[in-house]
């Protein structure tokens, strides 16, 4: 059987005595696509430095392809990370682009020209206009888009992406998704993404994965925010019209507990429940299954997603703007 | 003012009909000024980069020194250097006092400081997404250090600019080590303090005119070299 592409292991990182990032086991098979999910802060941009290799963990072990991967091994030369930031070398956009290739011994010009225009028309800037540009006569969305041909061009087989779209207007954002999905198509490589565009999230990736105060949960999961009120063991969130979800309060001290719930243990009923809530249907989205449909509620400042049977939702007439009642599990973990 | 007018009449004369005495004042000048620019570039630019881009144990205090050392007058300088070389000193034997060789020595001293700050401060002022980029393009160790000095090089240029202008126009140190010998040490500036002395204002103006020609060559093919980087 053929190892994960990544595999980590009681991985620890922290700045200074704050842990940003605490992994016990974590995989990425070839040629995935994940999303990485979590506000600011709770530890994506640190998971792909680590795995970028740019980034030493304080104590724990990286694997790529079952062999040890650390910064400035050979290895590293397979990964790409593009950081938030877009950073460019104080050089024109073509020697930007030709800088990777060229640490890697290709020296030949008409070789290095074909990969820089190549990845150039990947990312969608013409070669002929852009390639003797320099680094400061580029937009926002185009020296974003000239970051990511420096990284297309070495055809990486792992290509982590940290927010590609945040700073960058609807149009760049939009060739830049084309991009990253040709070259998964192209060299099936496997594509780390952290980012908010949920609307592109909810489409591409293959897996998503949830990132909160340094842990990361793989399964499909849902955050329920405070205030919580601790009384006599039950954690009590009170919400404006009325309404309580109470849960067992977490069995130790925690600053600004949040509640985890896993989509999968999340119903919809037709009648109030023990521990439940009335809430407003905001979305149904299909997913790459065809036969299952993503079901998006809210009530005031919580969200949930969970997934259900295309059938049911026909049957139950479950279309955004209905009331729903949700029923959730009485136990649930705490972070 | 009729000083002045004098002066830029003079300074053109002295450079159209080759004054011998000018020219060889300019020559010890520019060989002075090129010996230790050479040596405090060669020594300081490694220096200063690694005071900038490394982190160590007493890296504050050793910043906190060069940063004093920007200060060192010219004729403590030219003290110190005249005790080293002097016949009785410890480097006596190599014979250096009033040689322009020796005043080189003086320069390069006066000039190390500036390299080494100018250089350590163009190197921590790098965009700190600049080792992340490099590594997340599969640099070495030894590609991530190469480029890190390429991309700070309009500073480092400008530390050299300015260490330039400090040897070119110090007079302390090519005074009291150079001894200011006619046709042998004698550079511009030690030309210009002795005119000045003898009340030839108009030549000791004239001289001046040559050497801010000189350094306006130099900042130009600098200008040029920065624009093709």
């Amino acid at each position: 059987m053929l190892s994960p592409i990544f595999e980590v292991k009681n991985l620890v990182h922290s700045y200074g005595a704050q842990i940003a990032l605490k992994v016990d086991h974590l995989t990425v098979e070839k040629g995935e696509i994940i999303a990485l999910v979590g506000p600011n802060g709770a530890g994506k941009s640190t998971l792909l430095k680590i795995l970028g290799l740019v980034e030493k963990p304080t104590s724990g072990e990286i694997f790529f392809k079952g062999k040890p991967a650390r910064p400035f091994s050979q290895v590293s030369r397979k990964i790409s990370l593009l950081p938030q930031q877009p950073f460019l070398l104080k050089r024109n956009v073509f020697d930007n682009v030709a800088y990777g290739l060229k640490i890697r011994k290709i020296r030949d010009k008409q070789i290095l020209r074909e990969k820089v225009y190549k990845a150039l028309e990947l990312v969608g800037l013409s070669p002929e206009e852009f390639a003797r540009r320099p680094w400061y006569a580029l937009s926002g969305g185009e020296t974003q888009r000239v970051a990511l041909a420096c990284r297309l061009a070495l055809e990486p087989e792992v290509l982590l992406l940290d927010e590609p779209t945040a700073s960058v207007d609807v149009y760049s954002a939009q060739l830049i998704k084309r991009a990253v999905l040709k070259a998964h198509n192209l060299w099936n490589t496997t594509v780390l993404i952290a980012s908010h565009d949920y609307a592109w999230l909810d489409e591409v990736p293959h897996k998503t994965w949830h990132i909160f105060k340094g842990h990361i949960f793989t399964d499909e999961i849902n955050f329920i925010w405070g205030p919580w009120q601790i009384v006599d063991g039950k954690a009590i969130k009170q919400f404006r019209d009325g309404q309580k979800l109470v849960f067992n309060a977490p069995y130790k001290n925690i600053d600004n507990p949040v509640a985890i719930i896993e989509s999968a243990k999340i119903n919809i009923t037709f009648s109030p429940k023990k521990v439940g809530l009335k809430m407003i249907i905001k979305q149904v989205n299909s997913e790459i299954n065809f036969r299952e449909l993503k079901i998006v509620v809210s009530l005031e400042d919580i969200s949930l997603n969970f997934k259900i049977d295309e059938d049911l939702v026909k049957k139950y007439e479950l279309w955004p703007g209905n009331p729903v009642y949700i029923e959730l599990p009485g136990q649930v973990d705490w972070i | 003012m009729g000083y002045i007018t004098e002066g830029i009449i003079k300074a053109f004369e002295l450079l159209i009909t080759f004054d011998p005495e000018t020219y060889s004042a300019i020559e010890a000048t520019l060989k002075v000024s090129s010996y230790s620019m050479a040596a405090s570039l060669a020594i300081g630019i490694p220096l200063g980069f690694c005071l900038g881009f490394y982190e160590f144990p007493g890296k504050r205090s050793v910043r906190t020194i060069v940063d004093t050392l920007l200060a060192l007058p010219t004729v403590l300088i030219g003290l110190l250097v005249y005790a080293l070389l002097t016949q009785k000193g410890p480097l006596g034997k190599y014979g250096l006092l009033f040689t322009l060789k020796g005043v080189a020595i003086g320069q390069a001293i006066l000039a190390l400081p500036i390299v080494i700050a100018l250089t350590a401060t163009a190197v921590e002022s790098l965009d700190r997404n600049l080792r992340i980029t490099l590594l997340s393009l599969g640099v070495n160790r030894f590609q991530l250090l190469l480029t890190c000095l390429w991309e700070a090089r309009f500073g480092i240029l400008t530390a050299a600019v300015a260490a330039y202008g400090r040897v070119l126009t110090e007079v302390g140190i090519s005074l009291m080590v150079g001894g200011n010998i006619k046709w042998h040490t004698r550079t511009i500036t030690t030309a210009i303090a002795l005119e000045t002395s003898k009340g030839q204002f108009a030549m000791g103006i004239a001289l001046g005119l040559v050497l801010l020609t000189i350094a306006l060559l130099v900042n130009l093919s600098l200008s040029f070299l920065r624009k093709r980087c």
